[in-house]
């Protein structure tokens, strides 16, 4: 499978494009995103005073964060006493090749993995390809678009822009499904629990990401509804866990808060089917787990935020909830975006992590700056402030016409007698007005538009006349 | 590599965590908008989530409402697993795949166990091979969570995992005095004790399910169809955990 990321050589306007432009995949996100959010408000609303939680979540990453690098030192130090092997992997290259390096020493070529955001934008898979490992997502969403080879469109439901009947016709096409598999969701299911369990028996490494590693312990805790996270660590001989170096909860009581939060903010539920925490490698008298654990620490442009004005962003706990509030995510799906991370989130984390794709600067304007992004969020990520940020920051960034264009345009209204000589030019320019649309500067704003056309008289006029 | 040595360590430590610790020398930037509550110390306790749906002085109802709000299905008994609960699990397990059983190696599970071998089943000690090919798998709980409707495995205990994950139907039986409120009661006694965490401590709550075939509820993704949960009261009813019990 060739390598994803789709910003190089595409723009966001003609992503958004291609996906407005798609009516069932419109009605596909906006089914998912409706439900989701639907079941949040249930779940979050079985808690006392949810807000003050989630402020007491703000405050308890900020924390965490103030401390990363002694936090990190305690969680590898709890990892290496209970055996396990860590990796400081400042660079996705590093990342990659270390499991690489862990894939080839055991002879392995079937690799299982869990569904990891962190693997995703490390692009992992193309590594363990090119090194002759077959590697199978076992997340069904994830196994779905891997078939397809596409990138995730949400990061909690990455097939969600596709329905039965879609994924009806890829198993199909591709994994060999008889054309007489139904297409209800417990038939499909079925199928891919039977191929699928396959793949888990058979796999020599497992590779997981972590949802929250605990200091203190030197634990990883993974949470997942289908169980893939606990097949992938109980069956294969070798675990390997790819962890963003800033999902760290300092201790249990941390975690525990964290843990209230990110379901009931996922898909509503109380807690995900499978919570499950894993310490060090296989016990003495267990007939199942790995016998060797190697934790992956990843950087990957990470520190680079610390301390500074995005450095909340770290605080994410991929819960997908500013996804599926957002009226843009909501119209063009999470494929718009560009690369792994999309919504809100993804637009803050795309340009701040792939900073040297000029490209994903754009994504920080994918925002109507409503902010119910940072009213869903469960560690309340101030995201609508760092995408006005962002676009600051791209602003300063713009070409100098476009500076002295806006720089004379703001010069001229913030004077009462100026503002009103441009506004009387605007009705003098009226019949050409829609000419506008068609000028080198003002075409691609225009397109898909009608310039609206001043009118024959100012309000300005009319109020001092009368009306 | 045997649990007790010690991992090896690859790549530069100190090189990794230099950036970081050079840029937080400076203190955090806070956000001027939104600007973020006050940085807890370390002595600041972290809140508890509280729950709405938990009736403290009645955790047993509690507990069996949170088990079936999860898609599970909840047996409060006074003493042992009814005669009865057996025949209808094995009477569903024909429909299903395979009609063996395995049995973690917890005392509870293999009570069950002798019992199912009494009908004539086949019952195994769970390891991957046994436990892939079995329609039932039978565990105790170290925990379970009124609040949640969840139940807590702890491999340690139970000998591994593949008992509550291969088979189509799990069937875990749990003592009253195991039962805690909250989340919290059982989380937050992790860290206490160098060796209090087992390989692999996982809450279990529902089934195994998935959303991802457009968000409709599907349940037995990859693990158990169907989680019967079976909490022992010895007549005790709603009385309040005893002790922190193996957690």
């Amino acid at each position: 499978m060739s390598g994803h990321h789709q910003l190089a050589g595409t723009t966001l306007r003609s992503r958004t494009a291609d996906a407005v432009a798609d009516g069932r995949l419109r009605t596909n996100v906006a089914r998912a995103v409706d439900r989701f959010a639907t079941h949040r408000l249930e779940g979050l609303g079985e808690l006392e005073d949810p807000d003050g939680l989630r402020s007491a979540a703000r405050a308890l990453k900020q924390q965490v964060l103030a401390d990363l690098p002694g936090l990190l030192e305690q969680f590898a130090d709890q990892v290496l006493a209970r055996g396990g092997h860590v990796c400081w992997a400042p660079t996705a290259e590093d990342a990659c090749s270390y499991v690489v390096d862990v894939v080839r020493r055991h002879g392995a070529t079937r690799v299982a993995k869990s569904k990891s955001m962190a693997t995703e934008e490390i692009d992992l898979n193309t590594a363990l390809e090119s090194a002759g490992a077959q590697v199978v997502e076992t997340d069904l969403g994830e196994w779905i678009i891997q078939l397809a080879d596409e990138t995730p469109s949400h990061i909690i439901a990455p097939a969600l822009h596709r329905d039965r009947h879609q994924i009806h016709d890829l198993f199909v096409d591709t994994v060999g499904a008889e054309p007489a598999l139904g297409t209800e969701p417990t038939e499909l299911v079925g199928f891919a629990r039977g191929r699928l369990r396959e793949v888990f028996l058979a796999a020599e490494v497992g590779i997981t990401g972590a949802n929250i590693a605990v200091a203190e312990t030197g634990s990883i805790v993974l949470v997942t509804n289908e169980g893939n996270g606990r097949l992938v660590t109980a069956l294969p001989p070798v675990h390997v866990v790819v962890l963003g170096m800033e999902r760290l909860a300092a201790d249990w009581a941390q975690a525990d808060l964290l843990l209230a939060l990110l379901a009931r903010s996922a898909t509503g539920q109380r807690l995900s089917s499978y919570t499950n925490i894993v310490t060090g490698t296989r016990g003495d008298g267990e007939v199942d787990g790995a016998n060797e654990l190697h934790v992956v620490i990843l950087d990957n442009g990470r520190s680079s935020l610390l301390a500074g004005e995005y450095h909340e962003m770290l605080a994410c706990i991929r819960c997908g909830a500013c996804l599926n509030v957002c009226p843009v995510y909501r119209q063009v799906g999470g494929h718009a975006y560009g690369w792994v991370y999309p919504g809100p989130m993804g637009s803050v984390l795309t340009p701040l992590l792939a900073h040297d794709q000029p490209e994903a600067a754009e994504l920080a304007g994918a925002s109507t700056l409503c902010g119910a992004c940072m009213d869903a969020c469960p560690v309340q990520i101030p995201l609508q402030d760092l995408l006005l940020s962002l676009r600051r920051r791209k602003a300063q960034g713009a070409g100098t016409t476009e500076r002295a264009a806006w720089g004379a345009w703001a010069a001229a209204w913030s004077d009462a007698r100026r503002y009103g000589a441009t506004t009387r030019l605007a009705t003098w320019g009226r019949m050409v007005a829609p000419l506008a649309g068609r000028l080198p500067v003002g075409r691609s704003w225009g397109a898909g538009r009608t310039v609206p056309r001043p009118a024959e008289r100012r309000f300005r006029d009319r109020w001092r006349e009368g009306l | 590599m045997s649990r007790g040595d010690r991992g090896t360590e690859h790549g530069d430590r100190e090189r990794f965590l230099a950036p970081a610790r050079d840029l937080l020398s400076g203190g955090i930037h806070p956000n001027p908008v939104h600007v973020p509550p006050p940085t807890p110390l370390p002595s600041d306790p972290v809140p508890e989530a509280r729950y709405l749906n938990l009736d403290p002085h009645d955790l047993v109802t509690s507990f069996a409402d949170a088990v079936a709000h999860a898609e599970a299905v909840c047996h409060v008994v006074d003493e042992d697993v009814p005669d009865k609960l057996l025949d209808r699990i094995v009477a569903e397990l024909g429909e299903r795949d395979g009609t063996s059983v395995v049995v973690s190696a917890e005392p509870e599970a293999r009570a069950v166990g002798d019992r199912l071998a009494a009908r004539g089943l086949g019952v195994a000690p769970a390891t991957p091979a046994t436990a892939a090919a079995a329609g039932l798998g039978v565990t105790s709980a170290t925990a379970a969570i009124a609040a949640t409707g969840s139940v807590v495995l702890d491999s340690r205990r139970a000998g591994g995992r593949v008992a509550s994950l291969l088979p189509s139907v799990h069937l875990c039986v749990v003592p009253v005095n195991r039962l805690f409120a909250t989340p919290a009661d059982v989380l937050r006694r992790l860290g206490s004790g160098a060796d209090a965490l087992p390989p692999s401590l996982v809450v279990v709550t529902g089934p195994s399910r998935t959303g991802d075939i457009e968000q409709l509820l599907t349940l037995g993704a990859h693990g158990p169809t169907a989680l019967h949960v079976v909490l022992v009261t010895d007549g005790r009813g709603a009385s309040p955990p005893s002790g922190p019990a193996a957690v």
